[in-house]
């Protein structure tokens, strides 16, 4: 007998439809426990997901060019549906800088340009990905999901930690997971009442192994106040 | 074990994925060290096959979760994230 009913997978498809025999990700690669939990997700219009590069045609240079991540090239995967598109961006920060690590402009850009759905989300918080997918599916008109991957390579951390990593960016306030619907109410999925240093986050990743107590108290100021920012959006209930 | 989807065109596309078809890769030929389960402690909840990147986690006939040592590469993210401590990496020779 189960001493726990709680039974995780429960929550998603058990089949798996990214577990190729020549998958060449790294150990530990959040990039690939991100896109085999978004197929499942995408379970019945996988057929209709095609991946493209950032810079492909004017439709992403709008959403791309104006950010920091215009120099590194993020997988992206758009799936043609009926009014729209649904555009999902596995963002590894592979440019590597702190300012990509810390901002992260695109979903604002996006609900600018008028995207009806717009989330973020990781791979360490499965379900709620799972969730925002399958909203981007269904919401009416364009929608766009950022997704932080870690990367154990480039960031330079142990592989283990992949998950990890994703929950302290989260719990940090450096990666807020939200989500932004019709009528671009935002919404907060998940809160921390108290958050985690930053140097929690920064500190195992030994790209930032240069970095300074200094440093590390600009940035938090940085992150609390595009928290603020972020926060002073959402409608009192 | 569960299936596995066909992989579709499009899905090739991944930049995960190799593209040379000549270049054969065996992703547990990069394995260091391998998840092993303690039993006794296991609650069977599935966590840990929620956070396999590879997928190489599979769920026995027993209830009780184990690894596909062809698709393991010995991350040890499913050794960290279990919440009793059930999974030991352990190191191969
Ligand atoms: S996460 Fe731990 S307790 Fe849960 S099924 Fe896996 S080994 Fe067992
Ligand atoms: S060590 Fe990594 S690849 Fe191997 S079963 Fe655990 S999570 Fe999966």
């Amino acid at each position: 007998m189960d001493k726990f009913s709680l039974f995780v997978p429960n929550f998603l498809p058990f089949k798996e439809y990214f577990v190729p025999e020549k998958n060449i990700a790294c150990s530990g690669c959040g990039l690939a426990l991100a896109i085999r939990q978004t197929y499942k997700a995408l379970e019945a219009v996988i057929e209709k997901a095609e991946w493209v590069k950032a810079g492909d045609g004017k439709l992403f240079a709008k959403l791309f060019d104006k950010s920091p991540m215009g120099n590194s090239e993020p997988s992206l995967l758009r799936i043609k549906k009926p009014g729209g598109e649904l555009i999902i961006c596995f963002d590894n920060e592979a440019g590597g800088s702190l300012e990509e690590a810390v901002k992260k402009a695109m979903p604002a850009i996006a609900v600018a340009e008028g995207f009806r759905y717009v989330a973020t989300a990781c791979p360490s918080y499965p379900f709620d990905l799972y969730e925002k997918v399958k909203k981007g599916l269904e919401a009416e008109g364009k929608a766009y999901i950022h997704i932080l991957c870690p990367c154990p390579v480039a960031w330079q951390f142990d592989p283990e930690l992949t998950v990890k990593i994703g929950r302290w960016a989260v719990e940090s306030r450096t990666f807020p997971l939200y989500e932004v619907g019709s009528a671009s109410a935002y919404h907060l999925t998940g809160t921390t009442a108290k958050p985690r240093p930053l140097a929690d986050y920064l500190k195992p990743q030994y790209r930032f192994a240069e970095i300074s107590e200094q440093q590390i108290a600009d940035l938090t100021t940085t992150v609390e106040s595009d928290y603020k920012k972020l926060t002073d959006k959402i409608q009192p209930e | 074990m569960e299936s596995t989807a066909k992989f579709t065109k499009s899905m090739v596309e991944c930049s995960l994925l190799d593209k040379e078809l000549g270049r054969p890769f065996k992703p547990g030929a990069r394995r260091e060290a391998t998840p092993e389960w303690d039993k006794d402690k296991c609650v069977r909840c599935g966590l840990c096959y929620v956070y396999c990147p590879d997928g190489a986690i599979y769920r026995a006939e027993d209830g009780f979760f184990e690894a596909d040592t062809d698709k393991c590469k010995g991350c040890g993210i499913c050794h960290r994230e279990c919440w009793f401590g059930v999974i030991s990496m352990v190191k191969e020779d």
